[in-house]
């Protein structure tokens, strides 16, 4: 018993203490794990189907809820495009034309470079902990099931999230995307959990569509940095524009 | 001779301590296209006396950047080469004097410029028999980042606007959506200084050579221009434009504002008559756009307007590429499948029934090579008899080869 309330991923979950059982705690814990104040990612997005895969390199910043700079590093043809969120809005920059774009909101629920990612889901326009209200549905063997659901104010793409997240160490293992009319559209798996600055997150993402199994989006995480200092200008106009 | 390698050391240590970094990058594009001529074209005063004839067309981008600190250097080279008996028609008589290419090679290979304000005269044209080539330093200057503000010296490209098909508002980059053309912009000769006011507002000052149709024949004038962008809201963006340029005094600008699902705009820019006594008359234009993402793969975009048609422009210095003077312009891009795009554009000109469409299949063969297939045809003719650039619009079928490097 001893041995087992030691387990590092036992000790961990107890982080969310006296607040075990209230649903917002879990999401809570879940982005700031996850998201931090403030990160650096270095990702490798693959799009795969039975006959063809692609590879997209991307280097992620985003600081608090709000900002967010996103940078293709490959295929050539994409290289250096750059999107960056500010608040509510956001601009595509291709450097090889110097041409800024003002992106229309309807935007976020496009697909992002052919990916099962929309531009929302790259630019982590929307915030599980503050856009939805959650609570508790009856637990699966090892998994707390939490039903996210859109406050009536929030500008989200998804009416309904479910999360599975692990007992063991409070993070999610899976969402089910769920449209207007309750039908699942499509489930993002998490797996490969690794520790970055003290930040314990899942490195390896599969996005499947229902509507196409076949085919899935995979990102995985080669590092992040949570302790990064970025520049004071990094989510302006100068440096979207600034290479 | 260690003195001095030690004092070049010492005094570039605290540039080697800034991070230096070099990228090149670039494309390579072939095309093959088979124009049909319009009837209305081989007749006086166009006599573009063609029925159908095939066209290729090789391009290419080679982009070289180094940035040192806040400063950055960076250079393209575009380099074009176009092959068809277009390039050289038949004299008019059995003793005629040669001829000019046919005017479709220009709307081919648009946009004809790639340098719009040349001054440093970085380009060099070949045309001989039946193939023209060109060699462009199109872009070439210094940028350096010094607190709230931005130096730009040399060849350089400016692009802002949310027009895609018409964008009155910036004289300096000709749109490109009615192309089969992707990959090019337009160098402009000067300085150009931007000010970051603040998060939410941005001024640019430039001051350039002045753009000649037909040749600066030894003269250098000027383009002196400002360019602000204000984010009034989180919804609501106001861009301006004031200056001098080509010889008209201007005045402009944009607003744009998100809906909660869409985004819409306007433009509008006052020309005055020609400042230096040419024959001229003032010039207006107007844009309305329409932006959204209809569903995850569904983008679609509306821009009408008017372009007040220049009566003293001929068919050859006729620079704006647009065939009409009041239009609407209907732009779908659907996304079949991750690997192919299609999209298709519906133009028509209100006052003079004038129609146009353009329809184009981009497939993404590899990583770093794509195959388009585009059709450019009229659909239906206009009823106005002096509208020369109505007349030059051909049907035409082609397919194209990217690569990316």
């Amino acid at each position: 018993m001893r041995k087992y309330i030691f387990r590092k991923d036992f000790v961990f979950c107890l982080a969310l203490g006296a607040k075990i059982n209230n649903p917002d705690a879990w999401l809570d814990y879940q982005e700031k794990e996850m998201r931090g104040d403030r990160s650096r990612s270095d990702m490798v997005m693959t799009i795969k189907t039975p006959n063809w895969s692609r590879t997209l390199e991307i280097l992620s910043d985003v600081e608090g809820k709000k900002q967010a700079l996103s940078t293709i590093q490959s295929p050539a043809k994409d290289k250096g495009i750059r999107t960056l969120r500010i608040e509510n809005n956001m601009w595509n920059y291709f450097p090889k034309l110097k041409r800024k774009v003002a992106v229309s909101s309807s935007m976020l629920l496009a697909s992002w470079m052919g990916s099962d990612f929309t531009n929302d889901d790259i630019l982590k326009a929307s915030s599980m902990a503050e856009d939805y209200s959650h609570k508790f549905a009856k637990d699966i063997p090892g998994f707390k099931v939490i039903i996210n659901t859109a406050k009536s104010n929030s500008k989200v793409m998804w009416p309904r999230i479910v999360t599975y997240a692990s007992k063991k160490d409070c993070l999610p293992r899976r969402y089910g995307y769920y449209d207007k009319e309750g039908k699942l559209r499509r489930t993002l798996n998490f797996s490969q959990i690794k520790t970055f600055n003290g930040h314990k997150v899942p490195t390896h993402w599969e996005m499947i569509p229902q509507d196409d199994k076949t085919k899935k989006t995979v990102i995985d995480y080669r590092s992040i940095d949570f302790a990064v200092v970025f520049k004071p200008d990094q989510f302006s106009q100068k440096n979207l524009t600034g290479n | 001779m260690k003195t001095i390698a030690s004092i070049l050391l010492f005094s570039m240590a605290p540039l080697m301590a800034i991070a230096m970094n070099a990228d090149l990058s670039g494309n390579l594009e072939g095309q093959f296209r088979n124009a049909t001529n319009n009837d209305e074209a081989k007749k006086s005063p166009l006599f573009q006396d063609w029925d159908n004839e095939n066209f290729f067309l090789a391009y290419g981008n080679v982009n070289a950047k180094i940035e040192l600190g806040d400063s950055r250097l960076e250079a393209n080279w575009f380099g074009r080469h176009g092959l068809s008996p277009l390039y050289e028609p038949k004299p008019l008589s059995p003793l005629g004097a040669d001829r000019d290419p046919y005017l479709a090679t220009n709307v081919f290979s648009f946009p004809q410029r790639l340098v719009a304000r040349d001054m440093f005269k970085l380009q060099h044209v070949y045309q001989q028999g039946d193939r023209k080539t060109e060699s462009v330093l199109n872009k070439f200057y210094y940028e350096w980042d010094y607190d709230k503000n931005r130096f730009m010296v040399g060849r350089m490209y400016i692009n802002y606007g949310l027009g895609e098909i018409f964008n009155p508002m910036n004289p300096f980059n000709q749109p490109t959506g009615l192309t089969a053309i992707s990959q090019v912009a337009q160098g402009n000769d000067g300085f150009s200084l931007t000010y970051f006011v603040s998060d939410s507002h941005t001024i640019q000052f430039l001051l350039l050579g002045d753009k000649r149709i037909e040749g600066y024949d030894g003269e250098i004038n000027r383009t002196l221009w400002l360019h602000g962008e204000y984010q009034y809201s989180g919804n609501l963006q106001l861009d301006y434009v004031i200056g001098e340029d080509q010889n008209r005094q201007k005045i402009g600008g944009q607003v744009s504002y998100q809906l909660e699902d869409a985004l819409i705009f306007t433009q509008l820019l006052y020309q005055s008559p020609n400042i230096k006594d040419e024959p001229s008359h003032n010039l207006l234009d107007l844009l309305f756009g329409y932006d959204q993402q209809l569903t995850g793969i569904w983008h679609v975009r509306f821009e009408g307007g008017y372009q007040k048609s220049d009566r003293f422009a001929t068919a050859t210095t006729f620079d704006r590429f647009l065939p009409t003077e009041y239009f609407g312009a209907l732009a779908n891009v659907i996304e079949v499948h991750p690997l192919l795009k299609v999209s298709g554009t519906l133009i028509h000109d209100v006052k003079s029934g004038f129609s146009y469409t353009i329809a184009k299949a981009t497939y993404s063969a590899t990583k770093s090579t794509e195959v388009e297939a585009f059709a450019f045809s009229p659909i239906s003719r206009g009823d106005e008899p002096d509208n020369l650039a109505q007349k030059l619009v051909t049907q035409d079928l082609g397919v194209a080869l990217r690569a990316f490097f």
